[in-house]
């Protein structure tokens, strides 16, 4: 036993008193790797003790496993496996982070918040821009400004504190326009002028599930998710298919004359 | 005598000693106190010549006297450590204050600094006495021994203390120029007995995006 670390002093971890698949603090999680891997964010792995080895997700070796619980190929760069025995320590920017258990459940997460994730859960790009699924049964780890609270559809939340949802409740905008209707409501929406809340959009969830909220409106940085391949009938799909039955024209040219929102929110 | 008050506010007692502290780090005191500006962090004019040379340059002052001086930055979260004899090496910038007895100085460490971004060189703390250190969020302290060794991210590494000898492993394949790569592409070794502090946060560092 080595002489450093005494009693009342700091907590000295070592690979015995480090917990399995828990956290060490509220902001650590401890990962025990015995012969097997585990799906991680590029740069989240702050310390290991053991051998474990980290490739991404091209490498040649791994392409059965990635064929099986990898289907967001697109933002493949951002995830690396760690694979080996040993205990591996994640973090993320000193946010609050969490571990999920799903059986044989689905859950839907902002991209930017997913640390981690067993390959025993499927990760797929939601249709929602943004946001990733995880399919199946284990454990992921994930981060939030602040602790994750639990609520149950019903219920309309704010944009930026959603972390998530689980278990298919709808999620979809609700906009309390009551007051910005006319002349006068639509300056003020355009402007602020005359006072804007800040609330008037939400998130509206309903339907059975759970919706995964931080105790905080600072949103986690985004991380890319990559496009979706083109074609008719996708979200968020670039380019509109030949036949105009493409994504909707919110990008189309606006044509001379035209006064655009402002046109449409007047009823011209 | 060093203790907590919070995990982001130090408070020191003193009766007529001193401590070496960041400069402006204090943050209220009540008692006698009397603050003087360290030139080259207190380490005679070889130690700031040196500073000055290798780049780990930090402002210092000493502050003496009677009753209780409160010091924090930035509000991050702060450590203490307790040194016997043994010697903590500890980048500057992460170091918030020390008993005046222990002697601090500067020393290689090689590829690590350089993948860290924080130079080649590190602050070094030795003798018998406390020295707070800070972290972005509370650091993890891990021990390490002859049968564990332990890895570390340079983003992530903060201090180390006793016997320990660090190496500097790099996981550059040709995938990494592929954009391919592990993610994990430097990473410090450390083997002997001693205790490593990272925090759960990375810098930016130049191999954060390999």
């Amino acid at each position: 036993m080595s002489a450093y670390g005494t009693p009342g002093g700091p907590v000295v971890h070592d690979p015995m008193t480090l917990p399995a698949d828990d956290n060490v603090n509220a902001y650590t999680f401890c990962v025990e790797l015995k012969a097997g891997q585990w799906f991680l964010q590029k740069g989240k792995m702050i310390a290991y003790y053991g051998a474990i080895e980290f490739n991404g997700i091209g490498h040649g070796r791994l392409d059965r496993l990635v064929r099986t619980s990898f289907h967001s190929p697109l933002h493949a760069s951002d995830w690396v496996v760690a694979e080996g025995s040993g205990k591996m320590l994640l973090a993320d920017r000193a946010f609050d982070v969490n571990s999920y258990d799903l059986d044989d459940g689905n859950l839907t997460i902002r991209a930017g918040n997913l640390l981690a994730f067993q390959p025993s859960l499927a990760l797929k790009q939601s249709i929602v821009p943004g946001f990733l699924t995880l399919i199946g049964t284990g454990k992921f780890v994930a981060a939030s400004n602040g602790p994750v609270v639990f609520m149950e559809p019903p219920l309309r939340v704010d944009p930026q504190a959603l972390v998530g949802w689980a278990d298919c409740p709808s999620p979809c905008h609700h906009y309390d326009h009551g007051y910005l209707t006319g002349v006068m409501g639509g300056l003020r929406a355009m402007t602020g002028l005359g006072g804007a809340s800040g609330e008037e959009h939400q998130f509206e969830f309903v339907g059975a599930g759970t919706v995964l909220l931080q105790s905080s409106e600072a949103l986690m940085a985004e991380q890319p998710t990559g496009a979706v391949p083109s074609a008719p009938g996708v979200p968020g799909g670039g380019g509109a298919a030949p036949g105009g039955h493409g994504p909707q024209a919110s990008g189309a040219p606006r044509l001379p004359g035209q006064l655009g929102d402002l046109q449409r929110r007047f009823g011209l | 005598m060093f203790r907590l008050q919070g995990s982001k506010v130090l408070a020191v007692d003193m009766t007529g000693d001193a401590v070496k502290a960041k400069n402006g780090s204090m943050v209220a005191y009540d008692g006698q106190m009397a603050f003087k500006k360290l030139t080259g962090g207190g380490e005679g004019l070889r130690g700031m010549v040196t500073r000055r040379l290798t780049g780990e340059q930090m402002t210092v002052m000493e502050v003496r006297g009677q009753g209780t001086c409160w010091f924090a930055d930035r509000a991050s979260e702060i450590n203490l450590v307790s040194l016997r004899g043994d010697r903590l090496c500890v980048e500057s910038s992460n170091l918030l204050a020390t008993d005046a007895g222990l002697r601090t100085g500067t020393t290689f460490t090689g590829l690590r600094g350089a993948s860290q971004g924080n130079g080649l060189f590190t602050t070094t703390v030795e003798g018998h006495g406390q020295a707070a250190i800070m972290s972005d969020g509370p650091a993890v302290v891990l021990r390490v021994s002859p049968q564990y060794p332990l890895v570390v991210d340079p983003g992530a590494y903060i201090a180390h203390q006793g016997d320990v000898r660090q190496s500097f492993q790099s996981g550059v394949t040709f995938r990494t120029f592929f954009g391919e790569g592990g993610g994990e592409a430097f990473q410090i070794r450390f083997e002997g007995d001693g205790l490593v502090y990272v925090q759960p946060s990375e810098r930016n560092t130049i191999a954060g995006d390999l």
